[in-house]
């Protein structure tokens, strides 16, 4: 039966609260179809897993297979600028599946192993004792600007050999690119701008990589093109990806971590008790409990019976991780923010062939961040109530998050 | 002679990644369920399998000398 839901995904009560309006589709129509955007809805935890481990039924070349526009609407004197985006965003190895993907996801993959990330704790947990330092000595601090910005951003371009002076403008660029999971109507003059900012940006180093490699990231793409896995476009393009998702979602993590501690001062609580020895579990309930990535796309490569329903071949299929890490058979309690969650299979990084590359890297930089914050402010608390997100549902992402530190 | 393994993978953590599959295709094959399983842990070589381990993105493979149960990896 059909289920009359309003159909609008960014509204400012679904984005203040994704919770509530996805539980209940979760609830009462887990396969839903969304009118307005000619688009399914998945969010329960198990249909998500299948969805994501089934990737030949759901291909991730969304935007080179998708024929229909975009959505929400864009001004007509912007396709243009659309074709743009579909061509960049189609050379991104995340927007590829097998046998491609497999290719391109082998060159970078050996570089983000859990081993080889760990080795990068060092350098995390001083970059993170810097910036509290600043921090401590002005008595307060906005987590979002002077603690979650910063700390990826350094780390990535760490990673990358972007020099210490650029760092700003790639946080500029991203910016731009983040337009990519929201609304509004203007939004694919900052989004183009951001590609090519990008593309500029990025273009030299390349160049530099390719005659004289070193041990940086960027030096590992610029083999895959001498390997002829990708294309120059190819490197350009995923060089920005990386440089963008190896920060923003960080961010995210950062922001609504220390956020859900300070609604939740029973779990501060306990986290104090042993920062060390509970950062890492309670990092994993700060994924799940409030995650970084609210939802991604896929392309039906053939009808599919979901549910008693049936998803025809081209149809979009949007899977949202923010209704899955909530859904009550599999998580008990799951509004409940519970650092001692045992199991904790959530899919904060989503699950299959596409389980983010850079979730162990995350995951150090959160375990380092909420293990400082607990050991060295122990009395913590957020300024105001009145917070705001971004108009997305790519990305659950705070405007502001400022906090008082002693 | 090469050594005998034991090699196991622990489905909590398997979020079917395929990438042990991807390197050590002999050893490693997905279930119905889309997580990997065991098939024969004799059938690529030691190297490949610890490669495999090693490039688990949510370290769910491990790896003992079966004889003597000398944990290999993690």
């Amino acid at each position: 039966m059909p289920v009359a839901v309003q159909d609008d995904l960014f509204t400012p009560d679904v984005i203040a609260n994704p919770y509530d309006y996805y539980g209940r589709l979760r609830h009462e129509d887990p396969v839903h179809w969304n009118q307005s955007y000619e688009l399914w809805l998945i969010t329960r935890h198990d249909d998500l897993v299948w969805l994501t481990r089934h990737h030949e039924l759901f291909s991730s070349a969304v935007f080179r297979n998708d024929p229909r526009p975009a959505y929400p609407p864009i001004a007509e004197s912007d396709l243009g600028l659309y074709d743009y985006v579909r061509s960049y965003q189609g050379d991104q190895f995340i927007q590829h599946d097998r046998p491609e993907h497999l290719e391109m996801r082998r060159v970078m993959h050996s570089y983000f192993t859990p081993k080889s990330m760990e080795a990068w704790r060092p350098f995390v947990r001083e970059a993170v004792k810097d910036l509290l330092d600043e921090a401590e000595k002005k008595g307060s601090m906005d987590v979002m600007r002077d603690l979650a910005t910063p700390l990826p951003v350094l780390v990535i371009a760490e990673m990358m050999g972007v020099p210490k002076a650029e760092r700003p403008y790639i946080r500029q660029l991203a910016e731009k690119l983040l337009y990519i999971g929201r609304g509004e109507y203007d939004r694919m003059k900052p989004l183009t701008e951001g590609m090519r900012g990008m593309i500029d940006y990025v273009s030299p180093l390349v160049d530099k990589r390719i005659v004289d490699p070193g041990d940086d990231f960027i030096s590992v793409l610029a083999r895959g093109e001498k390997q002829g896995v990708f294309s120059r476009h190819q490197v350009l393009v995923n060089t920005s990806l990386l440089l963008l998702a190896g920060h923003e979602t960080t961010i995210n993590l950062l922001c609504n971590g220390t956020l859900a501690f300070t609604r939740h001062p029973e779990q501060w609580e306990a986290l104090k008790e042993d920062p060390a020895g509970r950062a890492k579990q309670a990092t994993e309930e700060c994924l799940r409990y409030d995650s970084p990535v609210i939802s991604i796309q896929r392309i039906a490569t053939e009808d599919v019976e979901m549910r008693g329903k049936v998803l025809r071949k081209d149809d979009r299929v949007r899977w949202f991780i923010s209704a899955a890490n909530r859904d009550p058979d599999a998580f008990p309690n799951p509004d409940t923010f519970d650092i001692f969650r045992h199991p904790n299979q959530h899919v904060a990084f989503g699950s299959g062939t596409h389980h983010c590359l850079g979730a162990t890297l995350a995951r150090v930089e959160g375990q380092e961040v909420f293990k400082a914050l607990a050991e060295r402010f122990p009395n913590l608390r957020t300024q105001t109530d009145d917070l705001e997100y971004q108009p997305s549902i790519t990305f659950r992402s705070l405007k502001a998050l400022p906090v008082t530190l002693h | 002679m090469a050594r005998k393994l034991k090699v196991w993978v622990d489905h909590q953590a398997c979020v079917g990644n395929a990438m042990c599959e991807s390197i050590a295709a002999k050893t490693f094959r997905l279930n119905d369920d889309r997580q990997s399983e065991v098939v024969d842990p004799a059938a690529n070589t030691e190297a490949e399998i610890l490669e495999a381990a090693e490039n688990c993105p949510v370290s769910a493979i491990f790896v003992e000398d079966a004889e003597t149960g000398e944990r290999l990896f993690p």
